[in-house]
Parts: C-alpha cells; structure tokens; sequence
C-alpha cells in the first residue's frame, strides 16, 4: 500500500478517537444532571449516594482513560511514521492500522449510543419518580434502581472499550513482534473457550470411524458445556430440597395465600385514603351528569348484552318499568350489581368494578325509570314505590310467578 | 470425564483384501414417494395452519361450516404438520440414510411399500375424520380408536423393516443416527400405546381410560415427548447425517454424541408434568417436570454444539450451499427452542407464559426452524442426489431462505408479544382492587399481533411454494436412479480390533441391546411418575360433592370435545389472585375424576371455563352460541348455529352411560336403561328457562345438552363449604 492511501485512513481514525473522547466527556455531565433528577426524598437514601458516587467515579475514570486512549493513539501514530520511514514500500503491516481503525469506528457509534441513553434515562428517570414517590414514601422507587443500575453497567462497558483500544494502540507491537518470533496462530477466547483442537490437528482425534464417508472426531467435551450440565444438576438437587424437603419455598397455594394477603392491605390502604369507600349501607343516589356518563359507559359496554341498551330488558329484566325483583333503592340496586343473583343468572361484579363504579352504575340504573323504551321486556317483580316517587301505575300489581324461573 | 487418550488410536477394521466384495443397491424408490409426501403434506399442513390462524381475527373465514372452525381446523393443522409433514420427513431421511449407514437395501421393499401407502391412508383418515368431529379431545392424540390401531401396526412394520436392515447391514457397529432412530421407534411405540388406552363405544367414538388428574399426567407425559421423539430424536438423527455429508466435515465429538444422547432420552421423559404447572397436579410431580426440564438443557445443546461445531472450516461453505443456510438455521433455532423450553417450565415464566400466545410462538420457533428448515434443506439435498442433477436454481433456494427466515421472524415475535402482554392485561388490578380489564379487551388487544402472525405464516407458506417450484424443475431436468448401486465387503463373523476400544463400542455392534437400554432409560421417568398418581390415594382427594354428569350433560361434554373448545378455553383456574377474581375458586384435583377425558387445555384464546356453570342464564348460552358477537360484541368466536338444528342422538346414550361405570364412574346398576328418561326431564327444564326468555326450541336439540353441561362445569364444589374444600390441595 501507498503511503498516500495510508494518510487519509490514518486522519480519519485519529478523528474518530477524538469523536469517542468528546462523547466519552459528555458522559461526565450526564450522570450530575441525572442526579439531581430524583426527588429529595430518595437523595436522602445512603443507597442512593454511593450509587451516584459510583457513577461519578467511574465517568471520570471514563474521562482519564479516555484522554489516555487519545495519547497513546498520538504516540501510536508517531511510531508507526517511524516505521514507516524505515520500511521499504510495500511491507507495511497494514493489519494492525486497519484492525484499530475498525475498532476506533466501532467505538464512536457505541459512545454515542450510550450517551443518548443517558441523555434520555433523567427523563425517564423523572417521570416515574414523580408517580412512585407517592406510593413508595421514601423507598427507591424500581425504575430509578434499574436504571441507576443499567447507568453504572453502560459505564463499565464503555471503561471495557476504552481499554480494548488502549490495549491495541499500546499492545500491538508486542503482538507484532510475538507473531513475527514464533509465527504461531493466535488461541481466541472462543477457541478456548470450548477447548478446540485446531483444525490442522484434528487427524489426531480422528477415530478412523467411516460410515457412508462420515468420520468421527473425538473432541473434548466443551468445558462451559459440561460444567453448564453440573451446574444445571446442582440446581434441580437444590430445587428438590427447597420445594419438597426444607420447605424453604412456597408451594403454588402458598404463593397464592402470600399474594391474597398482600393484595389486601394494599387495597385497604387505598382504600383508606380515597373517597372510594362506599358500600350498599353508604351509597348515596349521584346526580351529576358526569357520574351517570360513566355509568352509561359501563352500562351500555357490559349490561346491554343482557338488559338491553336502553335497560329495556333481554335476558335479563326490564330496568326501566318501576318493577324489580330485588328492590330497587340505590342501596338494593348497588347489592344486587356488587354480589349478583348467580342462581338466575347475573354475576357478581365486586371483581370487575370498583365500588365507585358500581354506585355510578347503581345511579345510571335508577336513572332509567319510566323512561319507557321500545320492545320493553313484561315487568317482574314488585313495583317499587320510593317515598314521593310515583312511576306509573297500570301494570299488574305483581307477577312475581313468572318472573321466578 | 470419559476421555482417555488411547481413544484417538484409529481402530482397525478388518476388511480382508481378499475378502469378496458384495454388489447391492439403494432403494430410492421408497424415499422419492416419502419426499413427494413430505412436499404435498407440507403445503397442505402448513395452509391448514394459516387458515385456523386467520379464524382468529376474522372468525367468519369457515363459511358457516362445522368444519373449518378453529376448534376443529387446529387439530387437522397441528396432526397435519406433526404426523404428515414432519412424519414423511423422518420416514423419507431415514429411508435414505439407514441403508447408507448400513450398507445394506432396506429389508424389504414390500414392507416400505406398505408403510409407506398404509401412513397416507391414516393421514387422509386423520383429517376426514377430525374435520367430521370425531376426536378423542387430547391434544396432538385426538385421532380416534380405529386410527390409533392402524398407527400401531405401521409403526410395528417400519420397526420390522428398520431392524430387518440394521441386522443384514454390512458395518459391523451402528452410526450414532441409528441410535435416535431406535430410541425414536421404541419410545413412539411406548407413548402411543400407553396414552391411547380408550374404552371404543362406536366405530369412531371412545372415552379415555384415565380421568381428571392422571389423563392430564398421561397426556403431557405423551404431548411433551411427542416432541421429543417424534420432533426432535428423530431429525436429530437426521442432522447426524446430513450436516456432515453436506458440509464434508467430520462430526466434531462422538463422545459428546454418546453422552448427548443418552442424557437426553433418559432426561427428556420426565419433563412432561412442565406444562400443568400450578394446576391440580400433585406438587411434587410439578417439580420434577421444572427440574428435568432445566437439566435438559445441556444434553439438547450437546446436539447443537455437535451440530455446529462440525461446521467448524467449512463455514465458507455455509456462504454458498442452500442446504448448510437451511440446516445452520434450523440447528439455531433447535439451540433456541431448547433454551427457551426450560426457562417456560420455571414456575415465574410459566405463570406469564402458559395458556398465552408465548406458547405459542415457543413451539412454532421449533416447529418452522428446526423441523421446517432441516426438512428442506434434506430436500434439497438428497433430491439433486436421487436425480443425478445439480438443484434448478441456486438462486431460488437463496430466495426460499430468506423468506422462510423472515417468515419465522414475523410469525414468532408478535406472538412473543401477544402473550406476554396479554398475560399482563390478565394480571393487572385497579388500586381499588378490582381487575382491571374484561377478557374481552386483552383479546381484542392482541388481534393485531395475530394478523402479523398470519402474515409471516404466509411469508414461510410462500417459501415452500418456491421450493415445491423449484425440486419439480429439478427433478424435469435429472433422471432418476431408482436402483442406486453401491458394493461394500460382507460383515465379518468376528470383527478384530486392535488397540483399546471406547467402551460404548461394545452396545453399537448390538441393535437389540440398543433397543432395550433405550427402553430402559425412557421407561423410568414415566413409571415414576405416574405409578404414584395412580396408587397413592393421597395423590387425588375425593370431593363428596362431586357427582357424575347426567346423561344430557355427558352428550353436552361430546359436544364440547367433538367442536374442539378445549382448543380455545380451558378448564383449570390456578391458584393466582387475578384468576380466581376473574374465574372463581381455583381448580382441585378432586374435581375431574369422572373426566374422561379431561379438558383442561392449554391456551386461552377464550376464557376459562371451569368455573362457567351458573355465571348467565341459559338463554345467554342460547344467544351466545348462535351468535357470539350478540351477548360479547367484539368476540372472536365462531357462531355454532347447526348446534341448534342437529338433534341429540340418544340411541347413544345407553352404550355411553355402560362405558362409563366399565371405566369406574359410579352410576347405579341398570342405569343405562333410565338414562334417557333422565335425560329428557333435563332437557325439558332447560327448554322451559329458554322459554321463559322467549326461545323457542325442542327439547331434542344439540344446544340444550351443551348448555346442560356448561351450567353444570364447577358447580359441583360451589355446592360444599369452604372449609371441606380447603384440604383438597
């Protein structure tokens, strides 16, 4: 290769160290604008300030290293002039220019990659803080601890980087030299990794096997392979003894009752705190146009299959005819919804809606009387008389036998 | 570990030079109808597959016909695919690669003729009959009694014709191929026969011989290692053949193939119990499913690593030859799924995982890549081969990979994604404590992640299209070699060999200790498991208040099996808050003994139905079935109107009531001659609600003995108190 093709190459990978360095020192800042993202409340956690330590710590290992990665490139570049000027044309070992250069680019867009994450994590960051701090009081919130976490592993994979570059730019003209003395292939970590014979070897492992022109080799088992096989044997003797012999983890119906049990006092702090309080002692008729909205909502979504839409009775009973069979008081109209007549037919509903919900139904519901829809179901039941209220009076006083099935 | 250094002394063989040399040939015959069936089968397997998956967001597709609804067209999909497909396939690469391996012709050429026609015959009666509704109701085993007769006995004759070979072969020891080709054969033979115990009530009608608990146990004992030995063993035999002949590589360790293959039979049988986690099987056999499936593991990755590690310096290869793209992928995708599969069996993942689309997707990675891909690529392999001509078209294999691949990608990660978020909806509760979706709203959530399944579905279907292309081109342009001639030298009465033998030598040059060693090793895992769900008493609590169905209700379950809604709903609510908020009580063994068979599916494209008896009225069944839309808008349920034309068949009912008591369900003696009487009085109290709601029906109809039964499904338990159930854990 031509000294000319070499220069533009070289430039562009000290331009590219220089684009890691600058991203790598943005870095810097991140994590500092990061922590004052969450609200005091979790700053106070000593959790919290080592993580943040930590983080500091290690981006301004970023940043030395960084500016290390840039020297030695300078020096690596110098040197390589030298040899250069010493070496007749042509036998320059372009390898290692070309392996750094893909190396350097391959750094940029990682760096950057990483500083948009984290750029973007404060964001995140804040959002869920706002939410949970409310909840959790004082605890570190999960996301915060997530991401604080997956900010530290980012760092290290960025500090790995910077080290693989600086071991080339520093290294690579010992490996030269090595290869050079002894010419010998160099073992990957892969190759290592699962003991390989190399390939011009391999008629040593050959067992002179031949079916149909098929040889057999007798490679070693893979260490990761095997000790992966005892690791997971380990696992099913400790499972065994955990579920079945100390006892030490919950069986599915213990999981259940834990969950049951912790569902519960979460419900009940809720509960304690909001106005959602409501049973069929307690509820009070709503008026207000938005709460027999939200009813209508739920009533045409989930009631319409079997009262109609306009509550003018399907499968089910009329609900605008002033008659019904399990009263028809807020109160009577709030039970009859919250634990249902499974025995004809309707459903509990306590699962599916919330108390307030149900009081919203309730009221949408009683809204409905007399309003007199088309294709009106018989009336069933007893004709419910509240005081002062008076829907209309000509239907049979009660026809409670046909209404029972 | 095994290694001893004096294993990599070459064994001599003694093929004397004088010895005379025997002229024979290959049959090809047999293996060239094997692989038309594999391509016709394929195609038609693979549309039946696209078209159920369409039924799920345009319901309408069936035309209004029994059947192609999804109850009935996914068991002629998931048969088709399993027994056709990838059955031809196994019969096709072992037709071609066991005479090779033996150096000897199949042993006889009559027997793989039969074979060969009597397995296309119970295919094509498979799917007449599964579309006209006769189906035992157990997954991946719903062909009825007849069928289950005729598998037996053409499973024998290929065991007969395989051995046959093997014993006249002329190598003196046995390739590890013909391992998994035996430990296939004997243990098919074994799960087929122990799961298709059933009592016949008519020429194509019978009830399983298990109830509840242990027809659970037995069936995911049989549908776990269909998998394992009608998918994978098998076609890893295959990948043992074929990769190396087509990359020309040795095979990397045969001492991982001898420990791979023993640790995976002898593991894989025990993991079956993974797929009723938290459901009313005993604890103890739930664990045992998770633990064997996690050592599992390592033996299933012994046969990738063996896999790809052959291909080490012939990866250039890979670059350039069709079959390695196909085999490489599918010896990924196997890697995948057998990582996959244990991580689904621990109790947190399965508790998202199981009755959603993730299933789903799991099975499909293995079903498309590892069976699919290695299919293909054996394709396009040994058809250039039998043919004596290069392949039509490089190119257009290149095209078929890359649309297959894609095909895989875009079928299986919207499922991934449907399943896990549906599982979340599931899950979620307000602050107030309420759940906080209907069921409804996770399935209309998930619809469009179905349609780009669908599509990715028909992505692959297209591929093969281009492949079935591309062989007919192949085969136009090449002459087929009927007869292949091959010689080799008879086997020695004594094989000498000199230096020392790796110890498992000594099994490979005896097919018949191999056959009984496999047996062995598959048969432990099953008889521990099942002979205590059976014996110990402890294992399934009785419930008093459970009774046997009515007469109605027993022909509303025959329905229910017949129209294949397990398919769709289950039958069993875990112990997890959400599903017993949104189902009720969750499910105890006690429940099911008179289940024969038992209904607990395994997907959840509808609710659970455990707990349905009771929850609306009958009308709203009535309503429900003619037009599910009418009492669910948005429900992606087909309508089921000849349910309320066709008449219940009560000349049946005698003959079902005598095979329930011969099976243990405790009605009084002579009942079957009152059954119907019953059953009428039943039928008209149901046609009196209706009436009530202004239906009009007959008491005669297909409707009222299916609403018979749905009103009757959990209530049983809601009938004693809690504190009788709560022991019956």
């Amino acid at each position: 290769m031509s000294k000319s093709s070499i220069q533009p190459e070289r430039f562009r990978m000290y331009r590219s160290m220089r684009k890691s360095f600058l991203l790598a020192g943005s870095l810097l800042s991140a994590p500092a604008l990061w922590a004052q993202a969450p609200v005091p409340s979790s700053i106070n956690d000593p959790f919290v300030v080592i993580m943040i330590i930590i983080m500091a710590v290690l981006a301004l290992l970023i940043a030395l290293l960084a500016y290390v990665v840039l020297g030695s490139a300078e020096i690596f570049r110098d040197k390589q002039k030298q040899e250069e000027a010493l070496a007749p044309e042509g036998v320059v070992p372009t390898n290692g220019v070309e392996s750094v250069q893909k190396k350097s680019q391959g750094a940029g867009p990682v760096l950057s990659v990483v500083a948009l994450l984290m750029l973007a994590l404060p964001v995140m960051a804040q959002d869920t803080e706002v939410t949970t701090a409310a909840v959790n009081g004082y605890r570190l919130s999960d996301t915060a601890f997530y991401t604080m976490t997956s900010v530290i592993f980012l760092e290290l994979v960025v500090i790995g980087v910077l080290l693989y570059n600086l071991n080339i730019l520093l290294g690579i003209r010992r490996k030269k030299k090595l290869a050079a003395i002894a010419a010998k292939p160099t073992v990957s970590w892969w190759d290592k990794m699962n003991k390989f014979k190399p390939v011009e070897q391999e008629s040593d492992i050959d067992l002179g096997h031949d079916y149909d022109g098929i040889r057999e080799l007798d490679n070693r088992l893979p260490p990761w392979w095997l000790y992966g096989f005892y690791v997971c044997v380990l696992f099913a003797i400790v499972y065994l003894w955990r579920y079945h012999v100390s006892h030490s983890a919950p069986s599915s119906l213990q999981e259940y009752e834990m969950a049951v049990r912790e569902a519960e006092v979460k419900k009940a702090a809720f509960l304690a705190k909001a106005a959602n309080n409501v049973d069929e002692h307690s509820v009070k008729l709503l008026t207000a146009v938005s709460d027999l909205d939200a009813g209508q909502k739920t009533f045409v979504s989930l009631c319409a299959a079997c009262h109609g839409k306009a509550g003018e009775g399907v499968v089910g009973p009329n609900l605008t005819d002033g008659y019904w069979l399990h009263g028809g008081s807020i109160n009577d109209i709030f039970k009859t919804i919250k634990y249902g007549v499974p025995e004809k037919g309707m459903k509990s509903w306590k699962d599916d809606f919330s108390p307030v919900q149900i009081a919203q139904l309730a009221s949408y519901i009683h809204s409905l009387a007399g309003t007199n829809p088309p294709n009106g179901k018989a009336p069933q039941g007893e004709l419910y008389q509240a005081a002062g209220v008076d829907t209309t009076g000509d239907a049979p006083a009660t026809d409670s036998a046909t209404a029972v099935k | 570990m095994i290694a001893t250094e004096n294993m990599a002394v070459p064994e001599q063989r003694t093929t004397a030079p004088a010895l005379p040399v025997d002229k024979f040939s290959y049959d090809n015959t047999t293996v060239k109808w094997f692989a038309y069936a594999v391509l016709f089968w394929s195609i038609v397997g693979m549309l039946a597959g696209l078209w159920a998956s369409i039924s799920l967001f345009y319901p309408g597709i069936n035309l209004g016909l029994p059947a192609t609804t999804f109850g009935r067209m996914r068991p002629v999909h998931t048969n088709a695919v399993i027994f056709a497909f990838v059955g031809n396939g196994i019969f096709m690469g072992v037709y071609y690669s066991l005479q090779r391996l033996c150096k000897a012709r199949m042993f006889s050429d009559t027997l793989s003729k039969i074979h060969f026609w009597g397995w296309q015959l119970i295919i094509v009666a498979g799917a007449l009959t599964l579309w006209a509704g006769f189906t035992t109701g157990k997954e991946y085993a719903e062909l009825e009694w007849p069928i289950d007769i005729a598998i037996t006995l053409v499973w024998v004759l290929f065991g007969i014709n395989i051995f046959g070979t093997i014993i006249k072969r002329r190598e003196s020891h046995l390739y590890v191929a013909i391992w998994f080709y035996i430990a296939t054969w004997v243990t098919v033979a074994m799960l087929h026969i122990v799961n298709s115990f059933e009592l016949p009530v008519s020429i194509l009608k019978s009830y399983s011989w298990y109830a509840g608990v242990q027809d659970a146990l037995v069936q995911w004992w049989y549908g776990h290692n269909a998998v394992a030995f009608f998918l994978t063993t098998p076609y890893l035999g295959l990948m043992y053949y074929f990769l190396p002949k087509a990359a020309n590589r040795p095979v990397y360790s045969y001492r991982l193939s001898i420990i791979h293959f023993w640790a995976l039979i002898f593991i894989y049988i025990w993991a079956g119990p993974h797929h009723l986690l938290y459901t009313s099987l005993p604890d103890w056999a739930q664990s045992l499913g998770v633990v064997f499936s996690v050592m599992l593991i390592a033996p299933s990755w012994g046969g990738m690593l063996n896999g790809l590690f052959t291909l080490r310096g012939a990866w250039d290869k890979v670059r350039e030859e069709p079959v390695l793209k196909f085999l490489v992928v599918a010896i990924t995708c196997y890697g995948m799924a057998t990582f996959e599969g244990p991580m689904l069996s621990l109790k947190n993942v399965n508790a998202i995982s199981h009755f959603t689309d993730w299933t789903i997707a799991h099975v499909h990675v293995g079903a498309l890549g590892w069976n699919g891909f290695l299919t293909f690529g054996v394709l396009y392999w040994i058809i250039p081969k039998m043919w004596n001509t290069p392949l039509y078209s490089k190119k257009l294999a290149g095209t078929h990979f890359w649309i297959g691949t894609i095909g895989i990608v875009l079928y299986a990660i919207p499922l991934y994604w449907a399943g896990f978020a549906q599982s979340m909806m599931w899950k979620n509760f307000t602050e107030e404590g309420q759940l906080k979706f209907q069921f409804l709203e996770t399935v209309t959530h998930v619809i469009p992640l179905y349609i780009t399944r669908s599509i990715g579905g028909a992505l692959y279907i297209a591929g093969a299209f281009i492949m079935v292309y591309n062989l007919r081109k192949t085969i136009k342009q090449g002459s087929f070699i009927a007869n292949e001639a091959a010689e080799a030298a008879p086997l020695a009465k004594e094989v000498v060999t000199h230096g020392k033998q790796h110890w498992h030598r000594w099994i490979e040059k005896r097919p018949m200790q191999m056959l009984v060693f496999s047996l062995i090793a598959v048969a432990i895992g099953g008889i521990l498991e099942m002979v205590p769900t059976f014996l110990v008493k402890s294992n399934v609590p009785s419930l008093s208040s459970v009774k046997p169905y009515t007469p109605l209700e027993l022909h509303g379950r025959d329905i229910y099996i017949r129209e294949g809604c397990y398919t769709c709903h289950s039958q069993m609510v875990r112990p997890f808050r959400d599903e017993v908020a949104r189902y009720g009580e969750y499910s105890k063994a006690g429940e099911f003994v008179y289940d024969h068979p038992f209904q607990w599916g395994s997907k959840r494209t509808g609710p659970d139905l455990a707990r349905l008896g009771g929850k609306y009225p009958d009308s709203w069944h009535y309503n429900h079935m003619l037009d599910p839309q009418s009492m669910s808008p948005g429900s992606i349920m087909p309508t089921y109107g000849w349910l309320l034309d066709d008449k219940i068949d009560t000349a049946r009912t005698a003959p079902m009531i005598r095979a329930m008591q011969t099976l243990g369900v405790p009605y009084p003696a002579g009942y079957d001659q009152q059954a119907n009487r019953d059953l009428l009085l039943q039928a008209d109290e149901i046609k009196l609600s209706l009436a009530g709601d202004k239906i009009k029906t007959n008491n005669q109809q297909e409707i009222i003995a299916l609403i018979a039964y749905l009103q009757r499904l959990g209530k049983d338990i809601k009938a004693m108190p809690k504190e009788a159930t709560a022991g019956n854990e």
